[in-house]
């Protein structure tokens, strides 16, 4: 019952339109979201909930969950990212997952952006060595409602000045 | 009723922005914007789902020139790490009522994308556009001009910051927000000038006392001082505001010069 009340508070949450019919469009379910793709994601990820109603990190209302808060993450990027100087490497990378109800990662998407808020491609070592760095991250609090366990999506974004993280976000 | 509240934490992460009013159209006689504004404004609620980026997409269609469509449909992109989609979309609310969202976009950049300068640019920019009051961030914290000054702050220019922050506060009407007295206390002590920080981070305290970090700020400064059991009066009694859920908080970002757990208790060690 109490699982009932939860899916149906997701649920009204997301489709408070009252939409049930879908029109064919390039558009996903719901902006943001990321559909298995065998060839980049682990198949034994497991997700918890609906994977049409994924919550958004936001929707708790308790901002970013990890243990030690946001500057447990700086911390832990200042200590182990190995920067090295690189001119070209500025601008945003942003790299997309989710959190799931155990407060395991996967489904990693990563996107650069430069200055002008046009795609980039940054250099891929230092695309690689975030993104490592980002996988191995442990502290995710898992996301609950109503004391239900419940998986989200989470993004970091990488704020970059000559190949040196220089502010995270969000 | 804890139903009730979650339900309502949830949603209202969900409405940033007033609706339009759609009579206005109505009354002008244009219809196709009309029916536009009908569905945008239906499109609010479930934010970010396909159904609701379509509608905005049929609004565009039906009134071309609606702002408020393009700035709607960009919000789900930014709070979700898609800046470069938002951009374009914003970027489109912008060129078609540039005094209605430049303020708006100035403080996403500010917020969201941490691009200082740019946001400098929208606030400056709106600002030569008209003689009146530029307006406050969405989420209500800032008059434009103090979010400016932040903007300066995190770029490195402090004394600016600072100038800016008391330009405003000589401006004749201007009521202090709820975090400006806060914000000059800090950028005060950063500069060196420390009996004016106390005086900002006490007044912050007097006008606004629901958050750690003037509290946090202060022991720091007596620490400089050897002033021991100031030192630990302010932070202990900082540590009881955290831990109580008193602190600065946004579900989306961290706001400039929020304190951690870890960093007070680091200082009571």
């Amino acid at each position: 019952m109490k699982q009932l009340l939860i899916y149906s508070l997701i649920a009204i949450v997301f489709n408070s339109c009252g939409q049930t019919q879908h029109s064919p469009t390039t558009y996903p379910e719901h902006v943001g979201d990321i559909t298995y793709d065998a060839a980049l994601d682990d198949k034994n990820f497991k997700i918890c909930t609906n994977e049409t109603n994924i919550p958004q990190y936001y929707n708790f209302g308790k901002g970013l969950q990890y243990k030690g808060e946001k500057i447990a993450i700086d911390k832990y990027f200042e200590k182990n990212f190995k920067g090295k100087s690189q001119k070209n490497e500025t601008g945003l990378l942003t790299i997309r997952f989710i959190v799931n109800c155990e407060g395991k990662t996967g489904r990693f998407r990563i996107e650069g952006m430069d200055s002008n808020y046009q795609l980039k491609k940054f250099d891929e070592a230092l695309e690689n060595q975030i993104l490592k760095l980002t996988k191995q991250m442990d502290g995710w609090i898992v996301g609950e409602l109503q004391g239900q366990k419940l998986d989200y999506y989470q993004y970091l974004t990488f704020k970059l000045e000559g190949g040196q993280i220089i502010e995270i976000m969000p | 009723m804890r139903i009730l509240l979650l339900s309502s934490l949830t949603i209202i992460s969900f409405y940033d922005f007033g609706q339009p009013n759609c009579n206005v159209y109505k009354y002008n006689k244009n219809e196709p914007c009309y029916k536009g504004c009908i569905l945008a404004t239906q499109g609010e609620g479930p934010q970010g789902s396909r159904e609701s980026q379509i509608k905005f997409d049929s609004a565009i269609k039906l009134c071309p020139n609606f702002d408020y469509a393009y700035r709607e449909k960009s919000v789900p992109y930014l709070k979700r790490g898609d800046f470069v989609t938002w951009k374009k979309l914003i970027d489109k609310a912008v060129e078609l009522d540039p005094m209605g969202n430049l303020g708006y976009r100035g403080w996403c950049r500010y917020q969201f994308v941490r691009d200082y300068k740019g946001a400098i640019a929208d606030f400056e920019t709106l600002d030569s556009m008209t003689e009146f009051e530029i307006g406050y961030s969405s989420n209500s914290d800032y008059q434009l001009n103090i979010a400016k000054a932040l903007c300066y702050k995190a770029i490195g220019e402090k004394k600016k910051a600072i100038e800016i922050i008391e330009k405003q506060f000589s401006e004749k009407n201007y009521s202090p927000g709820l975090y400006d007295y806060f914000h000059l206390g800090v950028l005060k002590m950063e500069v060196g000038e420390t009996e004016l920080a106390i005086n900002f981070l006490k007044k912050s305290i007097s006008t606004n006392d629901y958050f750690a970090e003037p509290y946090y700020y202060l022991a720091m400064i007596y620490k400089k001082q050897n002033l021991t059991a100031a030192f630990q009066d302010n932070m202990k009694k900082a540590k009881a505001y955290y831990l109580k859920g008193y602190k600065r908080f946004d579900p989306y970002t961290q706001p400039m010069d929020k304190i951690f757990l870890a960093d007070i208790e680091k200082e009571l060690k």
